[in-house]
């Protein structure tokens, strides 16, 4: 091991060493060791990944890299998945698209998370990657059937097609047809956000039978349940399954069908959909149950004690999304049942309504905690919370990774004891050390951010809304958290000072957004012009900051570091503020 | 906000004590892995540092640079332990440097990057292409 070894190898060794190393940070490591190091890494670079696509052009992408194959880009901020992000903000992929249409032809993966995709770029992704394969959209948005047509119609080779979440224009559903009768390469397709128009039943029928490497395929609402045993009886391979509406008369026939169906599918893992799901039909799925690792009832919407008896057939159950529905008591079930939960996710059934709907209260996610060995990621929406709860649940399971806690009403406090939560989620970060997200609620002051600045060091991620009581808070976060990279804030009283005073921070970190909170207008152009190479935007659908006092708070601000300067496609409610302090209009 | 005058007391494996500044040794450490020899090196690379930034010593970029490349001139065993310690303090500019360091002395590589140059691959690669472990 301590040995020196005189030689240097030739460049395809080093490069035929390289393939074996696919993760972005090994490969970012090598690419500093030496001039030619970096060469020959940046020509076999096959995955890219660009977590903002602001940060750098494609240009400069491609110039670095100009064989790669596969690219993942991420564009708007997370909390445009709450609506504050305005419409026509910005990530539109089409520049990418048009740079790589020209560069190279070979193209095979595209995975866009927050962008905005128009037919015009599947159109082009169709025309110009002659061996595409993967398309993945993940909240994209801003094109219809038409684009999919073309992307069915052109790309013979395509493997996945996966839209998570997207909005989607649904103007025909006949773009399934566009897939040729020659086509059979299909392994994984998720249509599940499409619309609820009549979908082309036949069309995807003779695409699952052709498809024979199929192995996820998720439908939309519009499938019903009676087609579903037609679908499925030529794909009895399938590892991923969504159904499409769960409910129908109930009848013997179909029941039957589809219970016949489901247990000849030995190999599935994973099942969502279950829109309109009734009972009665439930137990049809119960021979797969004991074989699922991930269920999505996140649509499903019955009661209790039908959840408990689908989860209690479950037991190797890894990740569950699920409506509060379950219950506490239904937790409870699950964390008796489900020892290899590793995800829980409940969402509320009812988030506006002024009382609580179910019986889904903290107790629920300790009983989880206490009982799931294995559990380190939670998104979990209730109505109540207590200091007690947080510590039982921060001791007993320090191996949280991902904690999402999101008590529905701001500002809600400790309901035993009526204190704020500082204590409880201070617990979380101190026992939880490998915790990389974090999303805090409830009645908070600054000594929970004195926690987390103190004992939260890997943590990457923080989602912050309405707390805090003085920037001293702010501050707490940006010089304790030695591993944040994306900071996002909504409605809590942090102002100039905290940002100024970490102003270098900025710089180690992906993006901040902050939005209805105190940053003066004179702040931000402080900051551009402090800060050039952070791209500091103020987002203000008001007007132009400049039409109120300097020391007005601005609406919203988006602050990221970029090596590829300001952006040009800003609409008229977002200015960049530059190294000379002035305004950039779009 | 905090104060960076406080000294703290560090033991090592081979019963050394080191008194030092807060702000050099910033984390609670478990030094008794850690020799006196080598844990004296990393004092003198996280004092030399510290105080650069802090503007306590007057030396340029490059100066520093020059520095950092005269400390790993280290023989093998040494830059070895280096590395361990820097990993078990968790000193990651330590630890870049001296895996770098061990990369190229292994493979007889010269590192022939400019300061600059080296900095601005740094920095395309940190802002443009990381990943979070989220």
């Amino acid at each position: 091991m301590h040995k020196k070894m005189a030689f240097s190898f030739p460049d395809e060794v080093l490069e035929h060493v390289f393939s074996f190393i696919q993760s972005d940070k090994d490969r970012n490591a090598v690419s500093m060791v030496c001039k030619s190091w970096y060469e020959i890494e940046r020509w076999c670079r096959r995955k890219v990944f660009v977590g903002n696509c602001y940060a750098v052009s494609p240009r400069m992408v491609i110039r670095r890299f100009p064989e790669f194959r596969s690219i993942e880009l991420k564009g708007k901020p997370h909390f445009a998945d709450f609506n504050l992000v305005p419409d026509g903000w910005g990530g539109y992929v089409f520049p990418w698209i048009a740079e790589m249409a020209g560069a190279y032809p070979w193209l095979e993966e595209i995975r866009l998370k927050r962008m905005v995709v128009t037919d015009e770029s599947l159109e082009l992704i169709a025309k110009s990657f002659k061996n595409f394969k993967v398309l993945v959209l993940s909240s994209c948005e801003g094109f219809s059937t038409d684009g999919l047509a073309a992307i069915a119609a052109s790309c013979k080779n395509l493997k996945e097609l996966d839209l998570r979440d997207c909005e989607v224009d649904d103007l025909s559903a006949h773009w399934l047809s566009h897939f040729p009768e020659t086509y059979t390469s299909l392994v994984s397709l998720n249509i599940s956000c499409l619309g609820s128009d009549e979908a082309s039943f036949s069309a995807l029928e003779r695409l699952v039978r052709r498809c024979t490497n199929l192995k996820t395929l998720r439908l939309n609402r519009a499938v019903p349940l009676d087609k579903i045993a037609n679908i499925l009886r030529h794909a009895p391979q399938l590892v991923e399954f969504g159904t499409g509406t769960y409910t129908a008369d109930v009848r013997p026939d179909v029941y039957s069908d589809l219970a016949g169906v489901l247990s000849s599918c030995k190999e599935l893992k994973s099942l969502s959909g279950f829109w309109d799901v009734i009972p009665d039909y439930l137990p049809a799925i119960y021979p797969v149950c004991s074989k699922l690792t991930s269920l999505n009832l996140s649509y499903a919407t019955i009661q209790s004690p039908d959840l408990i008896k689908l989860v209690s057939h479950c037991p190797n159950l890894q990740r569950l999304l699920v409506l509060d529905y379950i219950e506490d008591s239904g937790l409870e079930v699950l964390a008796s049942s489900c020892k290899d939960l590793q995800e829980l996710r409940v969402f509320p059934s009812d988030p506006f309504g002024a009382e609580p709907n179910v019986s889904l209260t903290e107790q629920g996610l300790v009983a989880v905690s206490l009982g799931c060995p294995k559990l380190q990621s939670v998104l979990y929406f209730c109505r109540r919370m207590s200091n007690e709860a947080l510590v039982t649940i921060a001791r007993s399971r320090p191996n949280f990774t991902r904690f999402r806690l999101c008590i529905i009403e701001p500002k809600t406090a400790d309901y035993l004891t009526l204190e704020p939560l500082d204590v409880g989620f201070g617990a979380i970060v101190q026992y939880c050390k490998d915790l990389r997200r974090l999303s805090l609620s409830g009645l908070l002051t600054d000594r929970v951010f004195e926690y987390i600045g103190t004992y939260a060091k890997k943590l990457e991620m923080l989602s912050v809304a309405f707390a805090g009581d003085s920037d001293l808070g702010l501050h707490h976060v940006l010089s304790g958290c030695e591993s944040l990279r994306k900071l996002e804030i909504r409605d809590c009283p942090f102002g100039d000072k905290a940002l100024l005073a970490n102003a270098a921070k900025l710089e180690t970190m992906r993006s901040l957004w902050m939005s209805s909170c105190a940053v003066s207008f004179a702040a931000c152009k402080l900051l551009g012009q402090k800060m050039p190479r952070l791209n500091v935007e103020v987002i203000d659908e008001r007007g132009p900051p400049d039409s109120r006092p300097e020391n007005c708070p601005v609406d919203k601000l988006y602050i990221y570091r970029s090596i590829a300067g300001p952006r040009f496609d800003m609409p008229p409610f977002v200015w960049t503020m530059d190294e000379d302090s002035g305004l950039r209009l779009s | 906000m905090g104060s960076t005058s406080t000294k703290i007391k560090l033991r090592t494996s081979d019963q050394k004590v080191f008194e030092v500044e807060k702000a050099v040794a910033v984390h609670v450490i478990h030094v008794h892995s850690v020799s006196g020899d080598i844990l004296s090196k990393i004092l003198d690379y996280c004092k030399k540092h510290v105080n650069s930034a802090a503007g306590k010593e007057d030396i340029s970029p490059e100066e520093l640079y020059e520095w950092d490349a005269n400390f790993v001139k280290v023989d093998q065993n040494t830059l070895f332990d280096l590395i361990l310690a820097a990993n078990c303090l968790k000193i990651e500019s330590l630890l870049d440097l001296t895996c770098q360091t061990e990369i190229r002395t292994t493979f007889n590589i010269k590192n022939d990057y400019t300061i600059e140059a080296e900095e601005a691959v740094r920095r395309e690669n940190k802002w443009a292409f990381d990943m979070l472990g989220v």
